[in-house]
């Protein structure tokens, strides 16, 4: 049976999470730069996501380090969060490719 | 001291499942905050008096609270229905695979296919099916019904609905041909109920067996079927066999009795074990009494004519009646039953 598909945010959520654990509004940060600015998480949006990510084993929490007296909580990629990642990547990748080929050059250009 | 910011966040929050802000609140109000301050004192007591969270701010937590209720493990009063709901399917699906294991039995026996076993008496002898189908279809609907029952049970819900859907169109046909050739006793409701209430009825509920339904243990479902046929058919065969089926109730009251005896095994289970009921169990009881009792009424009208008949039914009726009456306030906590949250990821890391 084929797994379900990534949702953009959690590609992005991922993304963000790859090279190292960040904190929520770490990830906020990072998704919109990732996207240039396309991609602006809401706090709820952001847990519903990092919910779901850790219910399927892809992400889990790193540590907790206390800021201006509040709790941060970090969260980090899983071994199987790593794998779903780069298949996603390779997806998109191969997407992205055949794309390209049947827009051509001409398709190409336009874009740029 | 929390600011007015962080207070106006929280009682968004309110709209999320308790256990989900249980295990995700501290981190969201840590975050949401962050989103805010900048790091310049002056600054950030500014908005920490004067900001609030923005619309769509609370239109994401809104939208994640819906999807956290309708599909999430907070789900409880669609989860205890539709348990309930998917149980009594099971149930009288065993119940109709049962009678079908029964003619199996009747048939192979009375026409001597086991030639180790003594002859059938006459009493227990099938007949030959009547109506407009020929016997065949008899006995396919009831072998149906015993597939329908195990491809249930083995979670091939497509493969049962399709079997048990096509297992009740014979007796539809027949009971439209008998009310309509005369051939059929007025006032036709008892053959009515058992059509609805015992065929179309589970049929139509089986579209409660869904992919992300969870599903029940198939090993204890389909010992069920044995069991049942051997604690319940073989007794009331053997009673047929010496001659005395005067004194065994007709199907109804039959069903009327083992639903009503299973509340009180069930109510006696709960009370035993001290320990809270998921309700669920009770909620199912509940739903195949209504089931039990709404075919004993319509079925009175086969007994017009005979009023102990009449008396036996509503006797039968008051000890359904009784029995329900043990297991309907832990049926009615099942509205409130829900499956455990899942596990706080963060505890779990720790």
């Amino acid at each position: 049976m084929a797994s379900k598909p990534m949702t953009g945010q959690a590609f992005f959520v991922l993304t963000a999470l790859a090279d190292r654990p960040r904190h929520g509004y770490g990830i906020v940060g990072e998704v919109a730069e990732l996207s240039g600015d396309r991609v602006k998480l809401k706090i709820g949006s952001l847990y519903g996501v990092l919910e779901r990510l850790t219910a399927e084993g892809l992400i889990e929490p790193d540590r907790e380090e206390a800021r201006d007296g509040r709790l941060r909580r970090y969260y980090r990629l899983t071994r199987d969060g790593r794998r779903a990642l780069a298949e996603e990547a390779e997806l998109r990748a191969a997407t992205a490719r055949v794309v390209r080929a049947r827009l051509g050059p001409a398709g190409t250009e336009a874009a740029g | 001291m929390s600011s007015h910011l962080e207070r106006r966040y929280r009682r968004a929050l309110r709209l999320l499942p308790g256990w989900y802000r249980q295990q995700w609140e501290e981190d969201m109000v840590a975050a949401f905050l962050d989103s805010w301050f900048t790091g310049d004192a002056e600054a950030d007591a500014y908005i920490a008096k004067a900001a609030g969270p923005s619309w769509a701010e609370v239109a994401s937590v809104a939208s994640l609270a819906a999807r956290l209720y309708l599909t999430g493990p907070g789900a409880p009063r669609r989860y205890a229905w539709g348990q309930a709901i998917r149980l009594a399917v099971l149930a009288v699906t065993l119940v109709q695979a049962t009678r079908g294991l029964n003619v199996l039995v009747q048939t192979t026996w009375s026409r001597h296919m086991f030639s180790w076993l003594p002859a059938a008496p006459a009493s227990i002898v099938a007949a030959t099916p009547g109506g407009p189908w020929p016997p065949a279809v008899w006995y396919l609907v009831a072998y149906a019904w015993i597939v329908a029952f195990v491809t249930l049970a083995l979670r091939y819900y497509r493969t049962a609905r399709v079997i048990a859907a096509l297992a009740i169109v014979p007796d539809l046909g027949q009971l439209l041909v008998g009310q309509f050739t005369g051939r059929l006793p007025a006032p036709y409701t008892g053959p009515w109920a058992f059509w609805i209430l015992l065929n179309l009825a589970p049929v139509l509920a089986m579209t409660a067996f869904h992919r992300n339904a969870p599903a029940a243990a198939p090993g204890p479902w389909l010992l069920a079927l044995p069991a049942n046929y051997f604690l319940v058919a073989v007794p009331l065969l053997a009673v047929q066999a010496t001659g005395n089926s005067a004194w065994l109730p007709d199907f109804s009251g039959l069903y009327c009795v083992l639903v009503a005896l299973a509340c009180v095994a069930h109510a006696a289970t709960t009370r035993s074990r001290h320990t809270a009921s998921s309700g669920v169990w009770s909620l199912t009881l509940v739903l195949l009494a209504a089931d039990a009792g709404a075919y004993r009424i319509f079925s009175i009208g086969d007994y017009l004519q005979d009023p102990h008949l009449i008396t036996v039914s509503l006797v039968e009726l008051l000890i359904l009646t009784a029995a329900v009456a043990l297991v309907a306030p832990d049926a009615a906590r099942a509205r409130t039953a829900t499956p455990a949250p899942p596990p706080d990821p963060h505890t779990m890391a720790a």
